[in-house]
């Protein structure tokens, strides 16, 4: 069987992985018959704690996967770094959101991961709660205790909270995403502004986005070979079982996506307060911002992109003493993220003092970007400019 | 930062030139007796691409009010392409200073050859005058007297 087209409606056979997974379990039918094939010697999972908190496991075990499926909101990590540190010589396969997805390929280029050997299934994301700022959410706003919180599910516009309350019952509760964003809650800054919604960069783009509405299915776009092959195989295999898309999923996906970015702009012109400043009022507002900063090193720890481990420029350029306006660590951390930075926010995320992280990288890298006319994260055949001998052309010619 | 009044500030210039060129520039200079305002601070490296951009990101923290990035011209490298990367590396560095706050006349790049010896003294005297303009970095540190 060949894959005639590159746009499906796909669910999970098994019953079980249905109702447990989202939109027909789809993805979690999709790993195990990898892993049951032998496409992947592991998979990478998110273990369910709580609403808060989830944790990454990597495991050859296809129950435990069966165990992992549904969706966490709450847990905004970026799963790149844990890939280079414990999978780098595996095959493996995981979901990914666009930012992960994007990470793996920053590092692909660094020649920290072999790309061939990861199987990377992508989630259309329009974005993730901050697991303190959701605890505050549902005190606040919802009048729950945060640690009744047992699901959350975020669907057409509203964030819904489902709390179990004493004796069993379940209540769930919902609030439009706007409304609490307005007040400073809902999604991070780094998923209001992001603009890359469907994971295309990964093997396959999965998500609700396009499904007819009441069917319990996943919208399927195969976007490389290795993605058609497994999937194929799983059709096979009789874990999935999938029909072609209708045009008009792909056009109502579609208008989804354009609605999203056309909002994500909104949010990014809205929530960059710096660029009313003028020049010397710019130049103070970072002094300002970074000078809080104690180097403990976390954001270089998390950031997806960055590949020099302990002996790195802005570790051993940074000195305390030499009580600098701005400190080398920032300084060349900020340099070298100009080309790579792929704005995903888990610098700020981790930060401990605080800095706003999100809004100085994109300050910095997104017109660098611009400028080079270079997108990190999409195409592992592009090198990172500042790497390269010559400039990129697009920014030669001007 | 408070200079004595009467006196007229002197901007702290920091040139980072390579050996086989932009060095030999400013030596020959010297030779032809042409007059350099002393507000320069030359550092010799090899070539032009052993300036990491971390050297000129320093400078300025130190305090430097202006840092020159010099080399030979475009295909007469000593070390086949090491300029063409200086030249892709500035063009990051420009928009780092420019994001950052600080003035673009801050950033210089030029290129110069073993014998534009004038070229050398005119654009030390260009950049002198530029600065003097637009004052001290905002990220100059001094000893309080």
């Amino acid at each position: 069987m060949k894959l005639k087209s590159k746009y499906y409606l796909a669910w999970a056979k098994d019953e079980k992985i249905r109702k447990k997974g989202a939109n027909g379990g789809f993805v979690t039918a999709t790993l195990v018959s990898a892993l049951e094939n032998d496409f992947i010697d592991a998979a990478l999972v998110f273990e369910k704690k709580s609403v808060y908190e989830g944790i990454p496991v990597l495991t050859s075990d296809p129950e435990v996967v069966k165990k992992c499926a549904g969706s966490l909101h709450g847990v905004p990590i970026n799963l790149t770094r844990f890939v280079v540190e414990y999978a780098a010589k595996k095959r493996i396969g995981l979901p990914t959101k666009p930012c992960d997805a994007r990470g793996i390929i920053e590092q692909a280029k660094r020649r920290q991961v072999n790309l061939d050997n990861i199987f990377m299934i992508g989630l259309n994301c329009g974005g993730t709660l901050h697991p303190l700022r959701m605890r505050e959410m549902a005190a606040v706003f919802y009048g729950l205790d945060p640690d009744s919180v047992v699901r959350e599910e975020i669907k057409e516009g509203k964030i819904f909270l489902i709390s179990e309350e004493e004796g069993g019952e379940e209540k769930e509760k919902w609030m439009k995403i706007d409304e609490l964003e307005q007040k400073g809650y809902g999604r991070r800054d780094a998923c209001k502004s992001c603009t890359v919604k469907i994971p295309t960069m990964a093997d396959l783009a999965c998500g609700n986005w396009g499904v007819p509405q009441g069917e319990e299915k996943t919208f399927v776009e195969v976007c490389s070979e290795k993605g058609g092959a497994i999937f194929e195989n799983a059709m096979e295999s009789g874990y999935v079982e999938a029909e072609e898309a209708p045009g008009k999923g792909i056009e109502a996906r579609k208008k989804i996506e354009a609605g999203m970015q056309k909002l994500a702009a909104s949010w990014k012109e809205r929530m960059d307060e710096v660029s009313t400043l003028s020049r010397s009022e710019r130049f103070e507002f970072y002094v300002d911002e970074l000078k809080n900063c104690i180097h403990c090193g976390a954001c270089k720890a998390v950031c997806p992109v960055c590949a020099c481990e302990d002996d790195s420029k802005c570790l051993d350029m940074n000195d305390e003493r030499d009580s600098y306006a701005i400190s080398m660590y920032n300084v060349l951390r900020i340099f070298h993220l100009m080309d790579s930075c792929i704005h995903c926010g888990q610098c700020e995320d981790v930060c401990p003092v605080d800095i706003p992280l999100t809004l100085i990288q994109r300050r910095f890298s997104e017109r660098m970007q611009r400028h080079l006319g270079y997108v990190p994260g999409m195409d592992i055949t592009e090198k990172p400019p500042l790497y390269e001998t010559e400039l990129r052309w697009s920014a030669r010619v001007e | 930062m408070e200079e004595s009044k009467g006196e007229e500030w002197e901007p702290k210039i920091l040139a980072f030139c390579c050996n086989w060129c932009s060095y030999a520039g400013a030596d020959a200079a010297g030779l032809e007796r042409r007059q350099v305002p002393p507000t320069i601070r030359v550092i010799r490296v090899m070539c032009s691409g052993r300036i990491d951009p971390a050297f000129v990101l320093m400078g300025l923290l130190e305090g430097a009010d202006a840092v020159l990035v010099t080399g030979c011209h475009i295909g007469d490298c000593h070390y086949v392409n090491a300029n063409y990367k200086t030249r892709n590396r500035y063009e990051f560095l420009k928009e780092f200073v420019d994001e950052l706050g600080l003035e673009p006349e801050r950033l210089w790049l030029r290129w110069i050859s073993a014998s534009e010896g004038s070229l050398f003294a005119e654009m030390v005297r260009e950049v002198t005058e530029k600065i003097k303009k637009i004052g001290p970095s905002p990220l100059r540190r001094e000893w309080k007297k």
